[in-house]
C-alpha cells in the first residue's frame, strides 16, 4: 500500500453561530469525516469554534485578483443545475484566515458559479474568489458543538493572558529603583 | 527582447508594485520563480523546526514536576504540531507537495533550525527554552506575519498569537526559579548559560554574509534583516535577565551609551555550521526519533486507509 499523504480538504472554520465561515487552512486525510477530526485537532486547540467544515481542495475553483486563469474543475458529470457557496478575500488586512463566506448562488456548473458569484457579490471589493458546490462540503454536527469544540474553552492555560510575567517583572523593576 | 521576456519584465514590475502597496501575493497570482522558491526553502524549513521542535521538551513530559506543568507542556508540544501543519500548508500553496516535504525531512536533506539539535539536561531548560527560544522565534515570527505571501503572513500570525503562551509559561517557570532556592537558582543559570548562545544564532548569519536578505527584503518576505532582529532581542532579554538576579554567558557583553544598546561578544559561527552540517550533539537523535515515530504510525495510517475504505463500502 503506498503510503501517501492522502488527499488536501480545505477547512472552514465559524467561530459563532450566525457568522461566516471563514477559511482557516487545509488538512489531509483518507476522507472527510477523518478531515473533520484532524482539523479540529490542527484548528481547534483554543476557543472559538462553532462549526467546521472540510471541503475536498479539488472540487474547489478559485479565482485571483489578477487575470488568472480560473483553476479548478469546469463541470460536474451527471449534475444539473444546483447551489454553490460563494467565498471571497475581502480585506488585505493582517488576518489569521483568508477567504470567508459571501452566500450562495445556483447555476449549472462551477464556472458559472463564478461567473454568477462574482455578479451577485459585485459591491464587495474582493482579491480571491473561491466556489464550491454545497454537496461537497462535510460539515460538524450541532450535537458535535459540546464533545469537539468546547473542550477548549477550559483550557486556559493555553492563554497568554493567563501569564501575570508582564507585571512580575514590573514589580521587581520598582523594587529596585525603590532601592536605589 | 522576444515578447515573452516582455511580458515577464511587465509582470515583475507589477509584482513588485503591488507588494510595494503593501498587497499580500495569494496562491494562483503570478510572482517570480525565484521568489516561489525562496518561499519554499523558508516555510519547509521552518514547518520541519516546529515538527523537530516537538522533540527536546516532548522528553519532559512525563517527568514534569506537577499536573499544571505537565497539562502545560502538553499544551505546547502539541501546538508545536500544529504550528508545522500550518507551515506544510502554506509551502503547499506553492506546489510542494506533502510527501515530497516530509521525505526530505526523515531522509536528513532538509534542514531546521539547528537550536534544536541541542539537548535538554534539566527541568529548567523548558522555561529557558520557552523564554530565550521561543522568545526569539516571535520575534522573527512577528515579523513574517507581515510578509508579502499572504498564506505565510497568515500562518505567522495564527503561530505568534500562541507562541505568547510559550514564551509566557518558560519566562513565568524562569521567574519561579530565580525567586527560589539557591539549587534552583543554579539549575537555572546553567540553562541560560547553555542556550544563551544557540539562542542568538537563530537569527542567522550577519547581515553582511547572509545571502538571502537582500532579495528577501526587496520582496517584503523579511521587513527587518538578522542583526536588526538579534539586538532588539539582547536588548529585551539582558536587562531583564539582570533584573532576576542572572548573568549571560558572555564575557564580552557590554552596554553602549551612545546606541543605548547591549553588545554581545563574538558568535561562534564555527559551532553553528558544525551543527548545520549534522555534527551537533543531537542530529542523529532527533532524525533517529522522527524515522521512529513515521514508522510506528504505519499501521495506524494503514488503519485509517482501511477504515475510509469499508466506509465507503457502506460496511461500517
Amino acid at each position: 500500500m503506498p503510503d501517501t499523504q492522502w488527499p488536501r480538504f480545505e477547512v472552514f472554520q465559524q467561530d459563532r453561530a450566525g457568522r461566516p465561515y471563514q477559511n482557516v487552512g487545509s488538512v489531509h486525510a483518507p476522507d472527510a469525516e477523518m478531515a473533520l477530526q484532524n482539523a479540529r485537532d490542527v484548528f481547534v486547540r483554543r476557543p472559538r469554534c462553532h462549526g467546521l467544515w472540510v471541503v475536498p481542495a479539488e472540487s474547489i475553483v478559485t479565482s485571483g485578483l489578477q487575470a488568472t486563469p480560473v483553476e479548478g474543475p469546469g463541470r460536474r458529470d451527471g449534475a444539473g443545475a444546483e447551489e454553490y457557496c460563494v467565498f471571497g478575500k475581502t480585506s488585505q488586512r493582517r488576518s489569521m484566515s483568508y477567504v470567508s463566506e459571501l452566500g450562495r448562488v445556483t447555476a449549472a456548473n462551477p464556472r458559472m458559479a463564478l461567473a454568477e458569484g462574482q455578479q451577485k457579490f459585485a459591491d464587495e471589493t474582493v482579491y480571491a474568489w473561491w466556489v464550491f458546490p454545497v454537496t461537497a462540503v462535510v460539515s460538524s454536527r450541532t450535537e458535535d458543538v459540546e464533545s469537539m469544540f468546547a473542550p477548549a474553552e477550559d483550557k486556559d492555560y493555553r492563554m497568554p493572558q493567563q501569564y501575570r510575567v508582564f507585571s512580575e517583572m514590573m514589580a521587581l523593576r520598582q523594587d529596585e529603583e525603590d532601592r536605589d | 527582447m522576444n515578447k515573452q521576456e516582455q511580458t515577464d519584465v511587465a509582470a515583475l514590475a507589477e509584482f513588485e508594485a503591488r507588494i510595494e502597496r503593501g498587497e499580500k501575493i495569494e496562491p494562483g497570482d503570478w510572482m517570480p520563480d525565484a521568489y516561489r522558491q525562496q518561499l519554499i526553502r523558508m516555510i519547509s524549513q521552518h514547518a520541519h523546526s516546529e515538527i523537530v521542535g516537538m522533540l527536546p521538551e516532548g522528553a519532559w513530559i512525563t517527568r514534569a514536576p506537577n499536573l499544571r506543568r505537565k497539562m502545560v507542556l502538553l499544551a505546547k508540544v502539541q501546538d508545536e504540531a500544529g504550528h508545522g501543519q500550518y507551515l506544510y500548508h502554506a509551502a503547499e500553496t506553492l506546489g510542494a507537495t506533502r510527501e515530497e516535504m516530509l521525505e526530505a525531512l526523515l531522509s536528513g536533506e532538509a534542514k531546521y533550525a539547528s537550536v534544536f539539535n541541542y539537548p535538554t539536561l534539566t527541568w529548567a531548560d523548558v522555561g529557558v527554552i520557552g523564554w530565550l527560544v521561543d522568545g526569539a522565534a516571535i520575534k522573527n515570527q512577528t515579523m513574517l506575519a507581515r510578509a508579502s505571501y499572504g498564506p505565510y503572513s497568515r500562518a505567522m500570525v495564527r503561530i505568534s498569537a500562541e507562541e505568547g503562551f510559550h514564551m509566557k509559561q518558560g519566562k513565568e517557570m524562569c521567574i519561579r526559579y530565580a525567586q527560589g532556592t539557591a539549587e534552583q537558582r543554579a539549575m537555572l543559570q546553567d540553562a541560560i548559560n547553555r542556550w544563551w548562545w544557540p539562542t542568538l544564532m537563530m537569527f542567522g548569519l550577519p547581515d553582511d554574509v547572509s545571502h538571502h536578505s537582500e532579495q528577501l527584503m526587496r520582496w517584503g518576505i523579511k521587513t527587518k534583516s538578522n542583526d536588526t532582529l538579534r539586538q532588539e532581542f539582547v536588548n529585551e532579554l539582558v536587562p531583564e535577565l539582570h533584573l532576576l538576579g542572572l548573568t549571560v554567558p558572555d564575557p564580552e557583553l557590554r552596554f553602549d551609551e551612545e546606541t543605548d544598546s547591549w553588545i554581545h561578544g563574538p558568535i561562534d559561527w564555527d559551532e553553528f555550521w558544525r551543527v548545520v552540517r549534522g555534527n551537533g550533539p543531537c542530529n542523529e537523535e532527533r532524525l533517529a526519533a522522527r524515522r521512529e515515530a513515521h514508522e510506528d504510525g504505519q499501521w495506524v495510517r494503514e488503519a485509517m486507509v482501511a477504515y475510509a475504505e469499508k466506509r465507503r463500502q457502506g460496511l461500517v
